[in-house]
């Protein structure tokens, strides 16, 4: 409409060419820098080339560099092609140049309106603003930064247990929070940070300035990330940052690949950059700041109608039950009305024309538009979306919740030992733990390896020395007990039944003594008393031994020495008790004795540690730090379950967040739906559009009933989602999907419906569908009035 | 002072890269309170300058003044307040939103200036009565005549009660007899109201009846 405004002409065949010979210019360079292996070196600069910081970086190295690199050679080895790949890539770039000429002048003589003013066009979104450029790069930026600070400052201040009593002078004033709970407060004040810049930019400066905030976070925002990532792999960066940041890589660290992390949290910046961009042009497109929906929503309402309970009830009907059924009952419902009313309508017809010809146009009525059914699929693949990813959360969230059971069914919360030595004044540290706020239960152990040996076979195991009075306190060993066996028997070994052959059953136990008449012991039962051991169920198995059996238990590193050289120590016991925790690694590997047996068998004082249990086990790397930091820090040292199952728990993790991805594309893919639907609407509406701009709704108010229209779709699809994905946890769970034991070590699918995650699997598919709809959103508002009035 | 001053307006099209003007240099005063009928040819660019006026369109070049405000000065939020506030439109189509029913359909501008509902809807039904519609109040536009549509789109344009009417052949798509009740109606609002009219037309006799008459033609407003 005004065709002065665009001054350049763009060629785009040129344009396309040259970067295709730009993009071929940069394999080529990357072959020449795989070729000399130099990957590494150019790895930093080029990661921040990508947004324009690498040759500043280059710039500065080499300056500081100047002396040392003077002699050295480029390790490069093949020169012609680094030369060949950088003449394509400027080569291409000089052809996108060459692309996009300026309009020639035009031909034509002054019009009759020269001299006359020019109507003053406001804010043109080609403009560009600094200071809109400032808000949001500077928005995006000081939203990392406040991430970053508060991570650091809310979750330090105790000692951490590595560095013992070295970080407490530096970390001063820390909160010493729970990690997680840190970085959730920090990501909620980063956000709104990040919202609020997007807001204050775009509300003054009454447009969504797309150019500012491109560039922003391109250039201001992307290099904290970039940073964060290239920190792994670049020694001299991990020596500046890594020790001031470690607070920031331990959060990152706890799904087991930080970058990923590093990028997740970006991207979360920028969509809370985005969200307080666009809320702020709506705000303030009409004038004022004003974000009530009264209005738009009554408009948006009658375009969408999404909440009619047909639609609503069908889309659940078919979430639950597939499509096949639900559409087969729709059909011969709709199948059998058609019937009855075709038939009412022509024996009206008989009667009275006129009445037949009201019930005709009553039935036409009822056929729907194809914009109804593009709402209803909206609605279906958003709440698809929603539903799986409910559903594949929850029973991984079972798995985990399952294995952590067991695992710290049979581990402690957290242990406390001290830096290579053992723990002779055991007793009096229990006594200062006891005080420490959380810690619910102790106990002490010696842990060491041995080989266990049964007259059947041979294993090597993990073997434990444990307090029985209490343990209990700690682990659950004393619920696992097969029946049949007791842990009391540790302490008093006598009361052990041997095995005996089925005739002698009932025997007394004293008959454990020499054959009085043969003098000689008999196989099982003329043995010393001998201490007792408390073996896995697996273990059992595999050494082919029940309780009353005897095993002799070796350590490898004997202290005896023979007449030719150590010789392995040695000792029997007898099987106490046999354990069933579920996890085939414990029942395989562990076995227990006393506390005493083991101090004296490893000639170990005191213990190697203790054992905690602490009353909120999230909160055991806190609880572990106080410890510490009651005993006095160096040489005690606390580590909590999450780091002494630090692999299995982060591969969990990291497994549950990309499956959590994968099942976003699908909400994803219905946002793609919803970004069709809403712009099908735009069109169905141009002329409404146009008649409401005449009525005087302003910009951001047919922004706002657009968006409300795509959330309508999106609350929509997200509640019958989260109706259908919770209904499907609960079948789950209550009726059972049967697993293979051999594989899982689990009877059934395990279920556990954590309220934060499914309500971020609602809020995720609300928050695509109001970003889908933003694009849509805006298109409609940009319809000119006279546009639609003269569509006719 | 005039409630409308019109300052050297241009106004072109371009179509497959021809200017088309539409409106050359075209300057007028419009006073407060009159009634004020424009008669052209077809395509002569009645709409386009009613749409300018209307601030629907802008302008190439030329200002114009509403109380003396330079309404292209406005920035957009301005701009959507003052069509809500200042002018009604009444458009050769009815233009009423489909979904919605005469009632609602007349107290829309209200609504969106955020109005009670209650108080909209009294003052809607109110003004629908007095157009002779009081029976309509609860049909879409597809369950009205043309004849009444476009009295309901009169009430909408009416229920703010703002100071210039715009229409733009109200009465084109109707037959005589009902043209001439839509006009006689706008005489009414003219006279009861005190809102200051423009009226756009083909029929010569109609504007006749007003009392100040334009033609448009070759790009100019001429007093006809
Ligand atoms: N969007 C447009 N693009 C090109 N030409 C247009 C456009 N709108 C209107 N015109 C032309 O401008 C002239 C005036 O149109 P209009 O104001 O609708 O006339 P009227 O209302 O007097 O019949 C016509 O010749 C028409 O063809
Ligand atoms: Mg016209």
């Amino acid at each position: 409409m005004h065709p002065a405004e665009r001054q350049t002409v763009y060629r785009w065949s040129f344009i396309w060419t040259g970067a295709l010979v730009a993009l071929v210019g940069a394999i080529l360079l990357g072959v020449a820098i795989t070729e000399s292996a130099a990957w590494a070196e150019t790895a930093g600069a080029l990661g921040l080339s990508l947004v324009g910081w690498g040759g500043l970086v280059q710039a500065v190295d080499a300056l500081a560099l100047v002396p040392e690199r003077a002699a050295a050679a480029l390790p490069i080895a093949g020169p012609r092609m680094l030369i060949a790949g950088v003449l394509v890539w400027l080569g291409g770039w000089g052809l996108v140049a060459a692309g996009i000429r300026r309009r020639p002048a035009s031909s034509e003589g002054p019009s009759p309106a020269a001299g006359a003013p020019l109507y003053p066009r406001l804010a043109r979104y080609r403009d560009f603003y600094w200071s809109t450029l400032g808000a949001y790069g500077g928005g995006i930026l000081l939203a990392e930064l406040v991430l970053i600070l508060l991570q650091t400052f809310l979750s330090s201040g105790g000692p951490s247990p590595e560095l013992g009593g070295a970080s407490r002078a530096s970390s001063g004033g820390g909160l010493a929070l729970a990690p997680t709970v840190a970085f959730a407060i920090a990501l909620c004040s980063a956000s709104l940070v990040a919202f609020i810049s997007g807001f204050v930019g775009a509300s003054r400066a009454q447009r969504l300035s797309l150019p500012e905030a491109t560039i922003g976070v391109v250039y201001l925002g992307i290099p904290v990330p970039v940073i964060l990532t290239l920190m792994e792999r670049i020694p001299s960066l991990q020596l500046a940052l890594g020790y001031r940041l470690r607070e920031v890589t331990y959060v990152a660290g706890l799904i087991g690949r930080p970058e990923l992390a590093y990028w997740l949290v970006f991207t979360a910046l920028v969509l809370a950059l985005v969200l307080g961009i666009n809320t702020g042009f709506i705000a303030a497109g009409s004038g004022r700041v004003d974000l009530k929906l009264g209005f738009e929503l009554f408009v948006a309402r009658r375009h969408v109608a999404v909440f009619r309970p047909s639609l609503l009830l069908g889309t659940l009907a078919v979430l639950m039950f597939g499509i096949i059924p639900p559409l087969l009952v729709y059909f011969i419902i709709r199948g059998a009305e058609a019937a009855v009313e075709r038939t009412r309508v022509r024996a009206l017809g008989m009667a009275d024309p006129l009445a037949a010809a009201a019930a005709q146009n009553h039935m036409k009525q009822h056929e729907q538009s194809p914009t109804m059914m593009m709402t209803a699929l909206s609605v279906g693949g958003v709440g698809v979306g929603v539903m799986a990813l409910i559903i594949v959360l929850s029973v991984m969230s079972g798995f985990e919740a399952d294995l952590q059971q067991k695992i710290l069914g049979t581990n402690a919360h957290a242990v406390v030992n001290k830096y290579a030595s053992e723990m002779p004044e055991y007793a009096k540290v229990m006594e200062q733990i006891r005080k420490v706020p959380g810690v619910v239960g102790e106990t002490p152990f010696i842990i060491n390896q041995v080989m266990i040996a049964s007259e059947g076979n041979v294993d090597g195991v993990v073997i434990k020395g444990i307090d029985p009075a209490t343990v209990g306190e700690v682990t659950d060993l004393p619920q696992n007990i097969l029946p049949g066996g007791d842990l009391a028997h540790l302490e008093h070994p006598d009361r052990i039944l041997p095995r005996r052959g089925l005739d002698d059953d009932g025997a007394p136990p004293k008959d454990e003594e020499l054959d009085p008449i043969i003098g000689t012991p008999a196989k099982g039962k003329a043995q010393p008393t001998l201490p007792g051991i408390i073996i896995g169920r697996e273990l059992a198995a595999s050494l082919r031994v029940v309780v009353g059996d005897r095993v002799n238990v070796v350590s490898p590193l004997g202290t005896e020495l023979g007449p030719t050289g150590p010789i392995p120590k040695s000792r029997a016991y007898r099987v106490a008790g046999i354990f069933y925790s579920g996890m085939y690694e414990y029942d395989s590997k562990f076995v227990y004795i006393l506390l005493k047996e083991a101090q004296d068998f490893f000639n170990v004082k005191g213990a190697t540690g203790i054992e905690l249990k602490v009353a909120d086990i999230d909160d055991a790397r806190r609880i572990s730090n106080q410890v510490v930091k009651v005993l006095g820090g160096y040489p005690y040292r606390a580590r909590d379950w999450g780091e002494m199952n630090k692999n299995l728990f982060s591969a969990l993790r990291l497994e549950k967040l990309v499956m959590g991805i994968i099942l976003s594309i699908i909400i994803v893919v219905a946002a793609g739906l919803i970004v069709a639907t809403v712009i099908m609407l735009v069109l169905e509406k141009r002329k409404e559009i146009s008649v409401l701009k005449a009525l005087g709704v302003p910009d951001g108010g047919i922004v706002k009933i657009f968006l409300a229209e795509g959330l309508q779709i999106g609350v929509a699809g997200g509640l019958l989602g989260l109706f259908s994905g919770l209904s499907w946890c609960v079948f789950i769970e209550k009726v059972g999907i049967k697993l293979d034991p051999e594989v899982y070590y689990i009877p059934a699918l395990p279920v556990r419906i954590e309220p934060v995650q499914t309500a971020l699997a609602v809020v995720i598919a609300v928050l695509v569908t109001y970003l889908a709809s933003i694009y849509p959103a805006l298109k409609a508002s940009s319809v000119e009035p006279v546009e639609g009035l003269k569509a006719e | 002072m005039a409630l409308l001053s019109i300052r050297n307006v241009f106004k072109s099209y371009f179509l497959h890269g021809k200017r088309i003007d539409v409106l050359r240099g075209v300057s007028l005063d419009i006073e407060r309170g009159s009634l004020v009928s424009m008669i052209g040819a077809s395509g002569a660019g009645k709409s386009t300058f009613l749409h300018v006026l209307g601030t629907l369109d802008a302008p190439a070049a030329g200002e114009v003044f509403f109380d003396g405000r330079s309404v292209f000065a406005m920035n957009d939020a301005e701009i959507a307040e003052f069509r809500n506030h200042s002018i009604g439109f009444v458009f050769q189509s009815h233009y009423l939103l489909p979904e919605f029913t005469a009632l609602e359909n007349v107290a829309m501008p209200a609504l969106i200036q955020r109005r009670d509902r209650g108080g909209a809807y009294t003052y809607a039904r109110e003004l629908l009565e007095r157009v002779g519609l009081g029976a309509r109040v609860d049909h879409r536009p597809g369950e009205l005549s043309g004849g009444e549509a476009q009295r309901v789109a009169l009430a909408r344009a009416l229920v703010l009660k703002p100071a210039l009417l715009l229409a733009d052949e109200p009465t084109g798509n109707l037959d005589p007899t009902t043209g001439e009740g839509i006009h006689q109606l706008l005489r009414e609002v003219n006279r009861d109201l005190g809102i200051t009219a423009v009226v756009v037309t083909h029929n010569e006799t109609l504007a006749r009846s007003m009392p100040r008459r334009l033609r448009l033609a070759g790009g100019q407003v001429s007093e006809a």
